[in-house]
């Protein structure tokens, strides 16, 4: 049996060390700081709902195409009870709630003011200007069901 | 590893909403998390969306784990499966592309996995030693782990030392760090030996 006290020497004692301290250094800051931030989940009792559609990520879309007609981003988040569709306007966010209902919708940006806009009848509602930094979206449906999205950064 | 009083200590803490501890558990192992989705060659995209699938998940089975001690085998499992999803969604993973199951070796991923995970609570266990030795053996082992290693002269100019003493103290303080207690869980375990050998090339 292999140990790391009497199995290795020096050397190789350091050179694991080297890795080690490596691996950690390897994680960008931001991703820590996201994980960190999970942890305020842990006493909401609002259901995520999950990015389950991004036409970056689902169809290669380049961020450079964005300014094309054709190449309007959008965005699904699914929850155990609803879907949130978002589309990428220019100037503003325009969203649907589905099953269509009236909500309230509050922006929840990572720092500075939370906003509520109201879902109508048809579930529709717009966001504008469009956040400038990470941001997540909360749905209190007149049903009484809360949603989360998860984070997005446009 | 896998009966790590501390590792429980932290998940018990977690589950009375102690920030703290959840800090703790994401210092030791988002490195785990963020080395199997490089395995996987996930974009920077991606590999945020899976780590908000592993820790939001984590929030939410945390006070369910059956055995605590073995969060870093759960969290593996469930980075691997977030990695999957997401190739998936995708659809740059499919499927039916894959050689006949004959064709492949025994579950490739699982073999990956395993090892990450074996080497990921090494790592850990190293930098909790690591982290505890004595400002200067400290100081003295991250100047002499630096890339590119550094010169002796230009060590003993740093801090202060002679350049015919950081031999010795090289040695001492090694030898501190081979008996942290950290460390001492991998002497005595069997799954030890490849992380170890691994780990020290």
């Amino acid at each position: 049996m292999s140990m790391v006290g009497a199995g290795l020497s020096d050397d190789e004692l350091l050179a694991a060390l080297q890795k080690a301290v490596a691996a950690r250094q390897a994680v960008p800051a931001e991703f820590v700081a996201s994980a960190k931030n999970a942890f305020a989940w842990h006493n909401i009792d609002a259901e995520l709902a999950r990015l389950t559609y991004d036409t970056i990520r689902d169809t290669g879309l380049a961020l450079s195409n964005r300014t094309e007609a054709a190449s309007i981003r959008a965005l699904t988040f699914t929850s155990g009870h609803l879907t949130i569709e978002l589309e990428v306007g220019a100037e503003s966010l325009v969203g649907q709630v589905v099953p269509a209902q009236t909500a309230l919708i509050t922006i929840q940006p990572m720092t500075g003011p939370e906003i509520d806009v109201q879902a109508d009848e048809i579930g529709c509602f717009s966001i504008g200007p469009i956040p400038a930094g990470q941001f997540r979206l909360r749905c209190r449906s007149a049903a009484g069901f809360e949603t989360i999205t998860g984070w997005i950064t446009l | 590893m896998r009966d790590d009083p501390s590792v429980i200590a932290l998940v018990a803490r977690v589950v009375n909403g102690d920030q703290q501890a959840w800090n703790e558990i994401i210092e030791r192992y988002s490195p785990l998390v963020w080395s199997i989705c490089v395995r996987y060659q996930l974009s920077r995209h991606d590999i945020d969306d899976v780590g908000q699938g592993v820790w939001l998940g984590l929030v939410e089975h945390i006070g369910k784990l059956r055995q605590p001690a073995a969060l870093a085998g759960w969290l593996a499992t469930t980075t691997r499966n977030e990695c999957l999803r997401v190739l998936r969604a995708a659809r740059r993973y499919d499927p039916d592309g894959l050689p006949a199951e004959d064709l492949m070796p025994p579950d490739p991923d699982a073999t990956m996995i395993e090892q990450e995970l074996i080497e990921a609570e090494l790592n850990a266990a190293l930098r909790a030693a690591f982290a505890e030795l004595s400002p200067a053996c400290h100081e003295l082992l991250s100047m002499l782990i630096s890339d590119p290693p550094p010169a002796y002269a230009h060590v003993s100019q740093v801090l202060g030392i002679p350049v015919g003493s950081i031999g010795p103290t090289r040695a001492r303080c090694l030898d501190r760090l081979r008996q942290s207690p950290h460390l001492a869980d991998f002497l005595s375990d069997t799954a030890g030996d490849v992380g170890v050998r691994e780990a020290g090339r």
